[in-house]
Parts: C-alpha cells; sequence; structure tokens
C-alpha cells in the first residue's frame, strides 16, 4: 500500500529560464529546475557554465530574458522594484567577489546584513561574534576586510549570508580559497543551518564537497543542465529532461 | 526608533566620510544665507520706514481760491477714486494761518496786519502707507496737477524718489540674492550628495542585495540634505545678527540709525529663512539621490 504524502514546499522554481546578454551572450538557456524548501542542492559545471548567472537571476540581480524564476512564491521578474527588499531579506548570497567593504571592520561588514532589518544592536553583536567563532575569525573582529587574506575574506562573505538566518542561501564558489580544515568548518556551518530548514544551492567547483553527501548535484554545462548526479529529493516536482539519470554516489 | 538611530548613525557617517566637501557645502550654504537675508534685512527695514514716514507722504494740492462745497465734492470724488488714498482734507486760507500762527509760537505777532487769507487754500491728501504707493506718488501728484484751480503739488519729492529708487534696487538685489540661495543650496548640496553617493557606490549596492528599504537607502541622503541646510541657514543667519550688532555698535549715537527703526528679524522670519533653506537643500538632495539611485 503506497502512502500519500504532500509534496513539500517548494522554495525555487525555475521554469524554462533563458538568459541572454547583450548583444547575444546566452548565459543560460531553457532551464528548468526545483529545489524543494530545506534542500541542499549542488550546482557544477565549468568556468562560464551559468552556475553564477542561474544564482544572480534567483536574487534577482539579473532579469531573466525568457521563462518564469520563482522563489518563496514570489514571481521574481514580476516583482516591483520597489519590494525587492521582500525577495533579498529571504536569501543570503555569498558572492564569488566577496562584495566586502574594505575599508569596515569584519563585524561592521556581517552586521550589515541584520542592520538594514533592524535587528537590535545586541543580536547584531552575539551573532557577529558566534559566526567569526565558528568560522574561526573572533580576532579579526575589529580588523579591517582590506586587512584579510582572501580565505578570510570569503569567510567574512559567508558569515554575513547566513548572518540574518535566511530562508535561502546562495553560495557561489564558498570555499574556493579555503584550505580542507577550513572547508569543512564551512560545510559544517551550512548543514546547522540546513537542518534549521534553509535552502541551500552552492555552486562550486569543489567536489569534495558533494562527492561524499546525498544532496542533489546538478552539472551545468554551456548555460544548460547536463545532468543531476544523484537523484531528486523525494515529491520534488519533476525537473528537467534527465533529471534523474544518475544514481546518488552515496546509493 | 531603530529606524531613526540607524538613519541618524548613516547620515554621521556620511557626513564624516565626506567632511571636507561637507564643510565647503555649509560654509556655501551660511554665505548665500547671508548675502540673501542681509539684503532682505536691509529692505524689511526700508519697508518699515516707508510705513513711519507718516506726515512726509501727505501730498499738499494748493488752490488758488476756497472751494465751493460743490467743487470740494468734486475734488474729493477726484482724488479719492484712487485706492491707493488713505484720506483728504481741505484746508481753508483761514485755517491755514492759524496753523502758521501756531507754528511761530512766541513769534506769532510777525503776523500782525497781514490778512487772514494770505495763504492759499489747499486739499492735504494722505495716500496709504504702503510701497505700492510710493512709487505711484509722482504720477499721481502729475494727475493731481492737472486738477482745474490746482496752482501747485507738493510733497518731499527728491527724497521719496530716492528713496523709490532705493526700495527698487534692493528689490533687484533680493531677488538676485534670492536666486543665489536657490541655486548655492539646491545645486551644492547636490553636488556633496553626489559625491557622497559616488564615494559608496559599492556600500549602497550591498545595502540593495542584503535587503534595504528604498527608504533606508535614500533618507540618511535626505537627512544629510537637510541637516546642510538647516546648518547653513543657522550660520548664515548667526553671522548676519553678529554683523547686525556690529553695525548697530559701530554708528551708535545721534545718527541716522538711532532715528530710524533699524531692527533685526522677528522669530517667524528666521524660521521661515532657515525652513526654506532646509527644504531646499533637502529637494537637492532628494533630486540627486532619485537621479543615481534611480530610486
Amino acid at each position: 500500500m503506497s502512502q500519500e504524502t504532500a509534496p513539500p514546499d517548494i522554495m525555487i522554481d525555475l521554469v524554462k529560464v533563458t538568459k541572454v546578454y547583450p548583444p547575444e551572450v546566452q548565459a543560460i538557456s531553457d532551464i528548468s529546475l526545483t529545489v524543494a524548501k530545506g534542500e541542499i542542492v549542488f550546482l557544477t559545471g565549468m568556468s562560464g557554465a551559468g552556475k553564477t548567472t542561474l544564482l544572480r537571476l534567483i536574487s534577482r540581480i539579473e532579469k531573466p530574458t525568457k521563462g518564469m524564476v520563482e522563489v518563496a512564491g514570489i514571481d521574481v521578474a514580476k516583482l516591483p522594484q520597489g519590494n525587492i527588499h521582500q525577495l533579498r531579506r529571504k536569501i543570503g548570497m555569498a558572492y564569488q567577489d566577496f562584495k566586502l567593504l574594505p575599508d569596515r571592520t569584519v563585524a561592521d561588514n556581517i552586521a550589515i546584513a541584520m542592520e538594514v532589518v533592524y535587528r537590535p544592536r545586541s543580536f547584531i553583536e552575539k551573532r557577529t561574534r558566534a559566526l567569526l567563532g565558528q568560522l574561526d575569525l573572533v580576532k579579526k573582529y575589529a580588523s579591517p576586510a582590506a586587512e584579510l587574506s582572501r580565505g578570510e575574506q570569503q569567510r567574512v562573505a559567508i558569515a554575513r549570508a547566513v548572518a540574518n538566518f535566511p530562508e535561502i542561501v546562495l553560495a557561489d564558489e564558498p570555499t574556493g580559497n579555503l584550505d580542507a580544515e577550513t572547508t569543512e568548518k564551512v560545510m559544517n556551518l551550512f548543514h546547522q543551518l540546513n537542518r534549521q530548514g534553509t535552502t541551500l544551492l552552492i555552486a562550486t567547483h569543489d567536489q569534495s564537497l558533494y562527492q561524499q553527501t546525498s544532496s542533489r548535484v546538478i552539472e551545468l554545462r554551456f548555460g544548460r543542465i547536463r545532468s543531476p548526479l544523484s537523484d531528486p529529493p523525494e515529491d520534488t516536482r519533476e525537473e528537467t529532461a534527465a533529471s534523474s539519470l544518475y544514481p546518488s554516489p552515496e546509493a | 526608533m531603530r529606524f531613526l538611530t540607524v538613519v541618524l548613525q548613516h547620515t554621521c557617517r556620511n557626513m564624516l566620510f565626506t567632511w571636507k566637501s561637507q564643510i565647503m557645502t555649509l560654509f556655501t550654504v551660511s554665505l548665500s544665507v547671508l548675502i540673501f537675508s542681509f539684503f532682505y534685512l536691509i529692505y524689511s527695514n526700508a519697508l518699515h520706514v516707508s510705513q513711519e514716514l507718516g506726515d512726509d507722504l501727505r501730498l499738499i494740492v494748493y488752490l488758488d481760491e476756497n472751494p465751493a462745497p460743490a467743487m470740494q465734492e468734486q475734488y474729493q470724488m477726484k482724488i479719492l477714486k484712487f485706492d491707493q488714498v488713505e484720506r483728504i482734507e481741505f484746508i481753508s486760507s483761514q485755517q491755514a494761518f492759524k496753523r502758521f500762527e501756531q507754528q511761530l509760537g512766541d513769534n506769532s505777532d510777525v503776523l500782525t496786519g497781514v490778512p487772514a487769507d494770505f495763504l492759499p487754500p489747499s486739499i492735504e491728501v494722505y495716500p496709504v502707507r504702503s510701497l505700492d504707493s510710493l512709487s505711484r506718488i509722482k504720477r499721481f501728484s502729475d494727475y493731481l496737477q492737472t486738477l482745474p484751480g490746482v496752482i501747485k503739488v507738493q510733497y518731499g519729492k527728491e527724497w521719496i524718489e530716492r528713496f523709490f529708487s532705493f526700495i527698487q534696487l534692493m528689490r533687484v538685489v533680493i531677488i538676485l540674492s534670492g536666486s543665489l540661495l536657490i541655486m548655492t543650496t539646491t545645486f551644492m548640496v547636490a553636488h556633496t550628495i553626489r559625491l557622497t553617493l559616488l564615494s559608496r557606490q559599492q556600500e549602497l549596492e550591498l545595502l540593495r542585495l542584503v535587503g534595504a528599504t528604498n527608504n533606508y537607502i535614500r533618507m540618511p541622503f535626505l537627512l544629510e540634505g537637510a541637516l546642510q541646510g538647516f546648518l547653513g541657514a543657522c550660520g548664515g543667519i548667526a553671522a548676519l545678527l553678529l554683523l547686525f550688532n556690529w553695525i548697530k555698535l559701530q554708528f551708535a549715537g545721534p545718527t541716522t540709525l538711532t532715528l530710524l527703526p533699524f531692527t533685526f528679524f522677528p522669530w517667524p522670519i528666521i524660521l521661515s529663512i532657515i525652513g526654506i533653506s532646509t527644504l531646499l537643500c533637502a529637494a537637492g538632495s532628494f533630486s540627486t539621490t532619485r537621479r543615481i539611485l534611480h530610486l
């Protein structure tokens, strides 16, 4: 007897999304993808495959040329300029280029995400210290971001992305400059957030991040989804073509 | 409350970040307010003076003979049809003689033997005490001259004409300095805000990415503009007050200034100047923020 369960909440839903940059650079072609609430999805692919563009489309830094991008029930392309903050507050994004303010301290850089939602000072300080503790950066609390190494800057960018307990974390090459030990700390932080219900979409080249997990892996090639390297989670909506060709590494 | 605290923090940070251009802007706004309010102070005092002129503004229309009651009525009708006339008064030769006698006082005996009707009858025309009537007094006197039986029209011609020219000049200067005030406050503030915006572009982009509302981004710049306008205007008014007191001190004594009512602005005018300057600067900031941030 099969037991019917309600389909899990869909957090990110892309339907036939295409992004063309002028004059005619096709960054993403006809991508459909569904990510369930609380899921961890790894996006892999060569440089220029469209990983970053995909993340930028989800966070409405870019608008799709064609197709629909829906995040937490919000059709992001139709979101008026004045309401984009509603979407961005649901998303924490760790950028590949970090987007840190070099003249501001590490604490200030992390606090900025919490300040815009008017978190109390005491909360901001407590949360900042906790994150810096988890990412081994406690001593850098008052250091200007410009004085940090690239690995440290990367961790600050990650701390800022997760500081506000966002519903979705989009991480673009989050461990690109990190050693194995620090990478593990970052991943522990991500998994901790995931256990609290956060959906994670991680764009990475680092195979070690997803080889030992049961999370879904999606490979992008020339702006298209080539094939997922693992099965989608149960009850998620049907994905793009050939979405279940590859078994999970753990299977 | 938290919103206000954050906005204030950002505003202070912005202002500290570009303190050099902030000082330049404050200085420029203060100077513009000082120039404008200086001329406005002279103008408003001149207006005061024109109201204090009293009898000096009276026109005396000398007639060749005492007008009969019917003629008096005609004169009255023709003169009072001008809305700038407050009242008129007929002075017969006898009344003029009595006045003259009173003016002479103890020396009135010099009039012994002089016939009581040796002075010509006249009509005293009292115009409304305003600058408008002052500006028309010459033309009005020319008109009175054309009335039948009029020998001569007399008033402090030269003095009033000079005074009127001065007032006209003041009006032009006030318009020019007012334009200067508008231009400097809006343009200088817009320029400073632009510098701040450009120097903080990276942070503003980040604020948008982490979910800041448009108001969160915009308000510190609006407040910065308004503060520049407020502080600049306060500085300008304070400088004017110092200048005013210095002038009063320098010219204290039995001179013209003690005779004329030379007063500083009342509070409503001071607050209006500060308010207008604040609004203009906030408007300058608003337009720049809108243009550069596309908010």
